[in-house]
């Protein structure tokens, strides 16, 4: 083990519970409606494809016009309502989704080789530095993949399909000095 | 005789560029058909012949096909995409015209490409 | 040891003889060393007989020493572990190893096809072609027979126990081939700071190297490839794949790498990875594969011990095995020369190097000569020897003609006969990718030509025999490919080596002068895999073949595993010869994936068994399998599909889950149906364009069901929606039309109509679906605490309001798929599980009972509810289901003017309606073909969609879709039931129960 926890090789996966998911629909070249989501929130939105900011919360890129929030599950229904009442001269959408979406982590010397046998990204750390994050496939399923650090990855993933990922991220790691836990 | 060996399709990845996300592997897309098919503005005056070229007849053509793919398993963009039949070959990757007021403009894509790259 | 291996050489070689190794062959025990193939350590071991041909049952030895071996094909391991069909020459020798000859049962030794040998002309070419497919019905008969004598391995009989993996790799540079050109171009690559793969089909670096006497920057081959390979070791971003071969080369510079993992010494089966699959994008390819070496046609050219030269060479030098006492080599080039050396310096006796020019060799023809090897140019073998291994060659003066007759005025006595007709580049790869091949007249071989994707090829591939023209050039493509990419190639120096022999040029020969008869050469293979002869391709040339690729389908000329490997070139220049015309306009055949063999355990990975799809659960999943519910697959969904009590049979369970619900209470977990936030300025008018009713007059709060036909006008999906908002909508859709519908939406609303503002968010995931249904409903919910007024005057039917439910925050919707009061309730996901647990507390005092998808259905059948997808086909459209009612005069909407087609507005177009078995009794199967009349042949008139027994009503009832069906209420036709009279049924309303739909307003 290193000082932080993390295995020095092999990989550790496990659930990060507690969390809150909105998805947000805005029109990003709408200047005050992007302002005013962004007062809220406290941080910027990001507008560069496939990045996330990280302030408050975690704010993931999903499209030209969608994003992601992140944060602690308590916090995610009020600050849902504040988004919404504040956006609410403007075209936008701001759904709760906490109840559809499940985080894990992946993290260890090969979590990228874990990663790999599932995925088709490049997941070199010059392609796919800390800060980005995708949605792509891993094995059968699609999920929001994010480079947290050189050697951690947060999947974001419906739902339904997340005891399927975490059986086939468990099973894809069985090589590898795997660690399953809880955070 | 021509000696050049045929091509045999066996492969399903292909590479393809989202407009938005960059070079994606083919799995994570779906394909809409041929692009350019327009919705006649008033169906009503087309005869039934017509309404059926609009609604079943495609150009197939054999080398460069302007087609559409949306990026299913990511930024959920439609798009177009212009490649030869024959070949395989994307030309390019464009994202559609006549985008209207929801649609990203042109200069703040550029930007966030720029980024990317 | 010297008993158990006599062929092994006391010294030299790449094995390791402190790690002696014990294995089995056809039950036999054997001994190798660790380093050896499983061919290296039979023959070490003296065994010459690996194999059976397939069709004419003749005994067969190893042949090659790589891919390209045709005959020792063995099953590998036992039982669940099995592996068919590996050469033995890619077959890395291990401890236990257990081999069994695959092609020859029952056995190689005993053999009851052999008689097949005494009708070898009967089996020509096209003779099952010709026979067997006629009369069709007994091909199975023969086929059965046929395959099993001629062995194709066994299949595993269980799961099997080994781990496979995918791998996804990116890199700049993929070398394919690991010999002195392709360790040249990684090293270029790698230094030069690209990320580069390199992969090898041996389980060491080297490729030809690894079986030559030369010295690279004056130290043996060995070392060099040694500290080469520590070099790229040491290089970030380079990755060294063994024992890896590249055996795919796909569209935009993806390839495929089956690697074959080490075995953990000790290591049971299940233990570790057995084989990896690498899946790589590559932005330039280095294909450096070597070239493989032809053999020549002449009379019993297949007999154990003819071996071709350069696989000769590499048993001697690589692994210390002598392969022959007394050797003929025979060559049309300079390079068996080096094989007559290689022989004669392990102590073999070369009685004679047989070569067909009349100059003979160059320097390598006076080192030969030097060493006492006598050499008899202008000459050819002609036949040879001996049944089960070659006793002795015949040897003719070669007239250059190869359709005259010849007469073998030297016999020389022998075990041993090395072969060689000249190289063949492997350019597998480079036509695979669409590249195209050049006939180089002078190396008599297809190179390379002009390549459509971004790879190169170097060395032996490329047609450059010389090991100094293979280093330079390797270095050349890797430095090529990485200024492609716009990297600066690193400061490499060709390495040196002592200057090339001189060589005299290769001259054409494919097969010899048959001995007497022209004929008689029925007995001169081309392909030893599938016994093709040039007898064979006389045949299909004299039937009218032209073409390469139908001689091939013709005689089976490459199929198998060798794919060209071996046969390929022969067999064109023989045809090329019949026919009279020179070798590229008989064409070439099509390389395609995969070059070598591949398991369909590498293909499969790690999609099987739990994971072969991923499964969807919902967030209650844990309760219905605690409750023993079986569950239905829907998509990709897990359902629970009844909840059984007391050993209950799924009929008993569904008609008492029924019954719960007409007369009290049930409750299903419907959270698998799709949910779609729609929201924003335009979405009235966007819905009025994707719906078919109008959706504008929807209040506040109400719900309504909705159609979605595609723009044919045929029903796409369905379900029920709801204003949540003056521009807000929450839509529902079928459990497996979720996906399709968004993305239906999505396209319309991205490609055609961007002007309108609207958003569409799911959130099928994030709320759960709990369908309380029966006349007690309404009580559970009161009964749960609810804050809001639940009575039909406060909250009516098909209507929607948010609501607190036992604490917790809730959207009710007044809706019924089963024609009873019901209530649906939508829930944040995360609290679905308890508010289950709540219910089912609370419902106690009416008896709650869970329902699942097949009393569910059974309740909307009974009501006449159709499922899109079971009752629907992408054929069907609303007014054929009797939707007329659901149709907008007042807007267009996609599909609408589809209607009007002729054809949708023909009268006997399949309308969906209600049928009644006539004894009451018959459950009719569903897809049951429905017939007007029984007289023969009758004609079709509908089938039968959907089918069950009500317990509700005492009988069967069943939907389906028939000819101008709603005319016909009431009207007889029959059933066309299987191995029965056909039944009359009665068409009747499709709404069985509850006509006038008083049950659900209550
Ligand atoms: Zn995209």
């Amino acid at each position: 083990m290193s000082d932080n926890g993390l295995p020095l090789s092999g990989v550790a996966i496990s659930v990060r519970s507690g969390r809150g998911f909105l998805n947000l629909r805005l029109n990003p070249h709408h200047g005050q409606a992007v302002e005013t989501a962004e007062r809220v929130l406290g941080q910027p939105i990001p507008q560069a494809a496939n990045t996330f900011t990280n302030g408050g919360h975690e704010v993931y890129w999903l499209g030209p016009d969608e994003w992601l929030i992140a944060n602690v599950a308590e916090r995610a229904a009020a600050l849902g309502s504040e988004l919404a009442e504040a956006l609410g001269g403007f075209h936008a959408a701001v759904n709760d989704v906490s109840g559809g979406n499940v985080e894990l982590l992946v993290r260890g010397a090969e979590a990228r080789a874990v990663l790999a046998k599932g995925c088709a990204l490049d997941l070199h750390p010059r392609e796919f530095a800390p800060g980005q994050c995708a949605q792509t496939g891993l094995g059968r399923a699609a999920v929001l993949l994010a480079a947290v650090d050189p050697s951690s990855y947060a999947i974001v993933v419906r739902r339904s399909f997340s005891d399927y990922v975490h059986r086939w991220l468990e099973n894809a790691a069985r090589p590898h000095r795997a660690r399953f836990s809880a955070p | 005789m021509n000696t050049a060996p045929r091509r045999w399709r066996t492969s399903t990845v292909l590479l393809i560029e989202c407009p938005w996300c960059g070079p994606r592997a083919e799995t994570e897309f779906s394909y809409g058909g041929e692009a350019g098919i327009e919705r006649p503005a008033d169906p009503y005056a087309l005869s039934d012949a017509e309404w059926a070229d609009y609604l079943f007849f495609r150009r197939n053509p054999r080398g460069a096909h302007r087609e559409l793919w949306n990026h299913a398993q990511g930024c959920r963009r439609w798009f177009g995409v212009e490649r030869d039949t024959v070949s395989y070959r994307i030309e390019k990757s464009y994202r559609l015209s006549g985008a209207g007021s929801a649609r990203p403009a042109a200069a703040h894509i550029e930007a966030s490409e720029e980024k990317r790259r | 040891m010297a008993a158990a291996q006599p062929n092994r050489l006391p010294q030299g070689g790449r094995i390791d003889r402190s790690r002696p190794l014990a294995f089995s062959f056809d039950g036999r025990a054997c001994e190798g060393f660790a380093g050896d193939t499983l061919a290296s350590a039979l023959m070490a071991g003296g065994v010459s007989l690996v194999g059976r041909s397939f069709k004419l049952r003749r005994p067969r030895g190893i042949v090659g020493s790589g891919a390209e071996e045709p005959n020792a094909i063995m099953q590998i391991g036992e039982g669940a572990a099995a592996q068919p069909n590996l050469q033995a020459t890619q077959v890395e020798l291990r401890e236990g190893l257990k081999a069994r000859s695959t092609r020859g049962w029952p056995g190689v030794r005993f053999d009851i096809g052999a008689v097949n040998n005494l009708f070898g002309r009967l089996l020509g070419a096209g003779f099952y072609y010709k026979t067997f497919m006629w009369p069709r019905s007994w091909w199975k008969h023969y086929e059965h027979a046929i395959r099993k004598s001629a062995g194709f391995g066994q299949a595993p009989d269980g799961p099997d126990p080994d781990r496979y993996e995918h791998m996804n790799a990116h890199c700049d540079v993929l070398v394919a081939g690991g010999g002195p050109a392709g360790l040249m171009a990684a090293l270029t690559a790698a230094k030069s700071g690209a990320r580069v793969i390199l992969a090898d089909e041996q389980n060491e670096f080297g490729g030809s190297l690894l079986a030559s006497d030369a010295s690279i920057d004056g130290v043996p081959a060995a070392e060099w490839i040694a500290s080469v390979v520590a070099e790229l070791r040491g290089l970030e971003d380079c990755v060294l794949l063994p024992s890896s071969t590249v055996f795919g080369y796909h569209d935009h510079n993806f390839l495929t790498i089956a690697e074959r993992c080490p075995v953990r010494p000790g290591g049971q089966a299940g233990a570790g990875v057995r084989e990896r699959l690498w899946r790589v994008r590559a932005r330039q390819v280095v294909l450096a594969q070597g070239s493989l070496e032809r053999p020549l046609a002449f009379c019993n050219n297949d007999r154990p011990g003819v071996m071709l030269a350069s696989a000769v060479s590499t048993y001697v030098e690589r692994y210390a095995v002598l392969p022959g006492r007394r050797a003929v080599v025979f060559t049309n080039n300079d390079s068996a020369y080096r094989t007559a050396i290689s022989l004669s310096g392990a102590g073999a006796e070369v009685a004679a190097i047989v070569d067909s020019r009349p100059g003979g060799a160059g320097e390598l023809g006076v080192r030969a000569q030097a060493l006492g090897i006598p050499v008899l140019a202008g000459h050819v073998v002609s036949e040879v020897a001996g049944r089960s291994r070659v006793t002795g060659a015949g040897i003719a003066r070669w007239s250059g003609d190869s359709w005259s007759n010849v007469r073998s005025t030297i016999r020389m006595d022998c075990d041993l006969v090395a072969v060689s007709g000249g190289w063949s580049p492997v350019v597998h790869l480079h036509s695979q990718a669409g590249g195209r091949l050049a006939w180089d007249e002078s190396r008599l071989c297809f190179l390379p030509a002009e390549a459509r994707q971004a790879h190169v090829s170097a060395g032996a591939g490329n047609g450059k025999w010389s090991l100094g023209e293979c280093l330079a050039e390797g270095l050349h493509a890797g430095a090529a490919a990485v200024s492609k990419l716009g990297l600066k190639p690193a400061g490499v120096m060709t390495p040196h080596t002592a200057a090339g022999a001189g060589e005299n040029p290769i001259e054409p020969l494919w097969r010899v002068p048959a001995a007497r008869d022209a004929d008689r050469c029925s007995r001169q293979f081309i392909d030893f895999q599938n016994d093709t002869t040039v007898a064979d391709i006389r045949l299909a040339a004299r039937e009218g073949y032209r073409n390469v690729e139908h001689v091939k389908r013709y005689t089976a000329l490459g199929f198998g595993t060798d794919q060209g490997k071996l046969g390929n070139i022969n067999g064109m220049a023989v045809l090329a010869d019949i026919l009279g015309k020179p070798i590229p306009e008989v064409g070439t055949t099509t390389f395609r994936p995969a070059y070598t063999p591949v398991s369909f355990g590498v293909c499969a990975g790690e999609s099987v068994g739990d994971l072969y799809d991923p499964v969807r659960t919902t967030a209650i999943h844990e309760w219905h399998e605690a409750a023993g519910a079986p569950m239905e697959t829907v998509g990709q969904w897990r359902r629970p599909w009844y909840f059984p009590r007391d050993g209950e049979d799924l009929h008993a369970a569904v008609a008492r889950e029924c019954l719960a619900v007409r007369k009290s209470l049930g409750v299903m977990d419907a959270s698998t149906l799709g949910k779609i936030d729609a929201c924003g300025p335009d979405v009235v008018e966007f819905l009025e364009r994707i719906y078919t009713h109008n959706v504008g007059r929807m209040k506040v709060g109400r719900c309504a069901y909705g159609v979605i036909p595609g723009e044919d006008g045929m029903l796409m999906d369905d379900g029920v929606m709801a204003r949540t908002g003056e521009q807000r909508f929450y839509l529902t859709t079928t459990t497996g039309g979720a996906a399709a519908v968004l993305d239906w939406m999505e396209k319309w609303l991205q490609t055609e109509w961007p002007e309108l503002e609207v958003y569409l968010t799911s959130l099928t995931d994030h709320y759960s679906t709990i369908a309380a249904a029966g006349p007690n409903s309404r009580s559970l919910l009161e009964r749960l605490g609810c804050d809001i007024p639940l009575d039909k005057e406060s909250f009516p039917f098909m209507t929607t309001k948010p609501a607190v439910l036992a604490g917790i925050p809730v959207t009710l919707f007044r809706v019924s798929f089963s024609g009873e009061l019901a209530f649906e309730i939508n829930i944040d996901s995360n609290n679905a599980l308890a508010m289950w647990r709540k219910i089912m507390e609370a419902g106690a005092e009416f008896d709650v009972t869970p329902y699942g998808t097949e009393a569910m259905h059974v309740l909307r059948a009974e009501k006449g509810f159709i499922i899109a997808g079971q009752d629907t086909d992408g054929s069907v459209t609303p007014v054929d289901l009797g939707m007329n009612w659901l149709l907008s005069r007042e807007k267009d909407f996609l599909g609408k003017r589809s209607l009007q087609r002729p054809d949708c507005l023909r009268e006997d177009r399949k309308q969906w309606v209600g049928l009644l078995s006539q004894d009451g009794r018959t459950v009719l199967l569903e897809g049951t073909q429905l017939i007007g009349d029984t007289g023969k042949p009758a004609a079709m008139c509908g089938h039968v969609t959907s089918s069950y027994f009500s317990a509700c009503l005492g009988h069967p009832i069943a939907l389906a879709l028939v000819a101008g069906g709603r005319q016909r209420k009431g009207e007889t036709i029959h059933a066309a039931l299987s191995g029965r009279d056909p039944l009359p049924v009665r068409i009747v309303s499709p709404v069985f129960y509850d006509p006038r739909g008083m049950r659900q307003h209550v």
